[in-house]
């Protein structure tokens, strides 16, 4: 009984870190640059939910879709000041400007809402199901729906669609697609987009069930990045398998042994990989895509 | 001879002008070096802002400035050198957060200022520097109450202590396990919670399986919000006795009050309790000033400025002076009353405080006065 709430909260807390991962991912491969902002973004995402509730009362829901389409506008801005101005010079340069730019969302969020931890609204409602003697929270149900929902969305999308077919071919091989007629920046500014979207999906959805204040997002960095490491660098469903992974072994490895022993057993699994599987679970596919 | 009497006025008045003008020419000078960003923001803010109220309300004129150390040891240290580098400081209202104190105390001693903390870093007084005097009860004092509150007035035996891996973390548990082993009480379960654990079930049902009556929690403020939000959740049913960051005003907020039934904490005092006629003004003026309610961080910076200020307008007017003033006096604050126990641990009292379920405002249940004996 307890592994199976264990299990529920697990996969909840993986979902919520797949949209974060998945994010970083798409930007990892439309730019080749690592966006160590993209915590940040979810803070954003966040405290933008925080807000929105402050001033509409109603469920995290019914704010979802405003909180996405506000942050895939943020993100179309933050693509042209942290990655734009300096597409042409090395990859480095972007990783600093997002290292910049996610240090001023942190003070800007520390400036506008203070330090300390708020909470966003659930996405419908709080409180637990009760099953017996099982008990599950309402919100890590919701969760791991809305989560699943945008992943296979995005995944439809990209399978798809033309609009997809067109990131893709950006993300594989920017002059070729350019050379058929691409939009290159347009897709690259939109992959932007996507990924600030996702991560004010993430923002909210973490929100509520585990608080957000401006530092945030730099424990979130490290987690996509790990992620994205063990799932294969630039493979999407990797990212999601990487960040169920991690859920897994902060929740129910932690439920058995002590949680900093959990810790190090999952960096111990993440070396593992790195020395037996350098491309990490689903790296053949992009060894293959290359 | 008139001369005589009008050289004789005219140097008298000189001679005067000499002796005090040194007094009142020298500027009070309070930097307040303390975190306002990075992981320490919220007691940071709260310490600034009890600091700075005392000083609005100071009768005498005090400089001041206010800089962010960023919630990192090399940032405070190189504030407090900038601080000092214009020269004139009386006193530093300095860091909370025990690893900036630590890389600021060797420069202070150096220069010869005082630090005016309330860091609960036990180590802090324990290393024989004479500028440190902390006004906030460290684990020695706070943990006493905290342990027996657990044994004595809720009956518990079997507490699980739930604790950050950080150095505040360490200190309370090795302060905690210490006082329960005087009560004749082994702790059941300990564990170590890093800042990043977000699903607080996998603790709460180790806490369960090793048949603990108690949580003992000496978390952070996120952190104790999630675990008291996660054991409502759960219908864990245990009783919750946390650390001093459960009675930070901030932290209740993000609970519902029914989430907070059955939930006391430790502390060096609650503002927001009420208390005598001077509180409640104190509780006035704070909120018009910052639109935020206090909490004992608050508290303890407020009396820190107030008993320096007075060793002020008793005379001192150096560095060195107020040192020396703040080291001897004994000083009646709101949150309780002042005293060096010699090592600079000022503050000698503790509350326990307990939520009722029906609103965030907790109730003061037990004091626990002059712990240490200092006093």
């Amino acid at each position: 009984m307890l592994l199976l709430q264990l299990l529920i909260n697990g996969v909840a807390l993986g979902a919520a870190y797949a949209l974060v991962a998945l994010g970083f991912v798409l930007i990892l491969n439309a730019t080749s640059a690592v966006n160590f902002a993209q915590g940040d973004l979810v803070m954003v995402g966040g405290f933008v939910s925080v807000a929105a509730a402050g001033l509409i009362p109603v469920p995290g829901i019914v704010l979802l879709p405003l909180v996405v389409i506000f942050m895939a506008v943020f993100g179309l801005g933050f693509s042209l000041l942290a990655y734009f101005p300096l597409k042409s010079r090395p990859t480095v340069s972007v990783f600093i400007s997002t290292i910049a730019l996610g240090i001023v969302f942190q003070n800007g969020a520390n400036a506008l809402f203070g330090p300390e931890p708020r909470v966003a609204p659930p996405l419908i409602t709080g409180g637990t199901l009760k099953l017996g003697e099982f008990i599950i929270s309402r919100q890590s149900l919701s969760i791991i729906v809305v989560a699943a929902i945008l992943i296979a969305a995005q995944h439809l999308m990209f399978a798809k669609t033309q609009f997809g077919r067109r990131l893709r071919a950006t993300a594989q091989n920017r002059r070729m697609a350019q050379a058929v007629g691409i939009p290159v920046n347009w897709m690259i500014a939109a992959t932007f987009a996507m990924a600030a979207a996702l991560a004010g999906a993430a923002g909210l959805l973490l929100a509520n069930q585990h608080f957000v204040s401006p530092t945030e997002g730099s424990d979130l960095i490290i987690k996509a990045y790990i992620a994205v490491v063990i799932g294969g660098w630039g493979s999407v469903p990797g990212a999601v398998v990487g960040a169920m992974l991690i859920a897994m072994f902060e929740v129910i490895l932690s439920a058995y042994i002590s949680y900093p022993l959990a810790t190090g057993l999952l960096y111990a699994t993440l070396l593992a990989i790195l020395f037996f599987r350098p491309q990490g679970l689903f790296g053949e596919i992009l060894q293959k895509r290359a | 001879m008139k001369g005589y009497h009008r050289l004789l006025t005219a140097g008298t008045a000189l001679a005067l002008a000499a002796t005090i003008a040194p007094a009142t020419a020298q500027e009070i000078n309070f930097p307040v070096i303390v975190p306002v960003t990075g992981i320490l923001a919220i007691e940071g803010k709260a310490q600034r802002n009890g600091a700075l109220l005392a000083i609005r309300q100071a009768a005498i004129k005090v400089k001041h400035k206010v800089i962010d150390t960023g919630s990192k040891p090399a940032g405070a240290a190189n504030a407090l050198e900038r601080a000092l580098s214009g020269g004139g400081v009386t006193a530093v209202v300095a860091s909370i957060f025990g690893p900036e104190m630590l890389a600021m105390m060797p420069i202070a001693k150096d220069a010869k200022v005082p630090l005016l903390t309330i860091s609960g870093t036990a180590k802090i007084t324990e290393l024989g520097n004479p500028y440190v005097f902390r006004f906030f009860p460290g684990d020695a004092i706070t943990k006493v109450a905290h342990a027996d509150y657990v044994v004595s007035v809720l009956g518990k035996k079997k507490p699980a202590i739930i604790y950050q891996t950080t150095a505040y973390g360490q200190s309370g548990r090795k302060h905690l396990v210490d006082n329960f082993k005087k009560l004749g009480v082994t702790p059941v379960m300990q564990e170590a919670l890093s800042f990043s654990v977000k699903d607080m079930l996998p603790v709460l049902s180790k806490a369960k399986k090793a048949g603990a009556d108690v949580l003992v929690v000496h978390l952070h403020s996120g952190p104790t919000a999630l675990l008291i939000k996660q054991a409502a959740a759960m219908g864990l049913n245990l009783p919750i006795v946390a650390g001093s960051a459960m009675h930070q005003p901030t932290t209740a907020a993000l609970l519902e009050p029914k989430e907070l039934a059955g939930v006391c904490a430790e502390s060096g005092s609650s503002p927001i309790s009420g208390g005598g006629p001077a509180m409640k003004s104190f509780l006035a003026a704070y909120k018009k000033m910052f639109g935020s309610a206090p909490d004992a961080f608050s508290l303890g910076a407020y009396d820190a400025v107030n008993m320096a200020l007075k060793v002020v307008k008793g005379g001192a007017r150096t560095a060195e002076a107020v040192r020396a003033g703040l080291s001897k006096m004994t000083y009646k604050g709101l949150a309780m009353t002042y005293k060096s126990d010699g090592k600079g641990n000022m503050a000698h009292s503790a509350v326990i405080m307990c939520y009722d379920g029906k609103t965030r405002v907790p109730t003061i249940v037990k004091t626990y006065v002059n712990v240490s004996g200092v006093l």
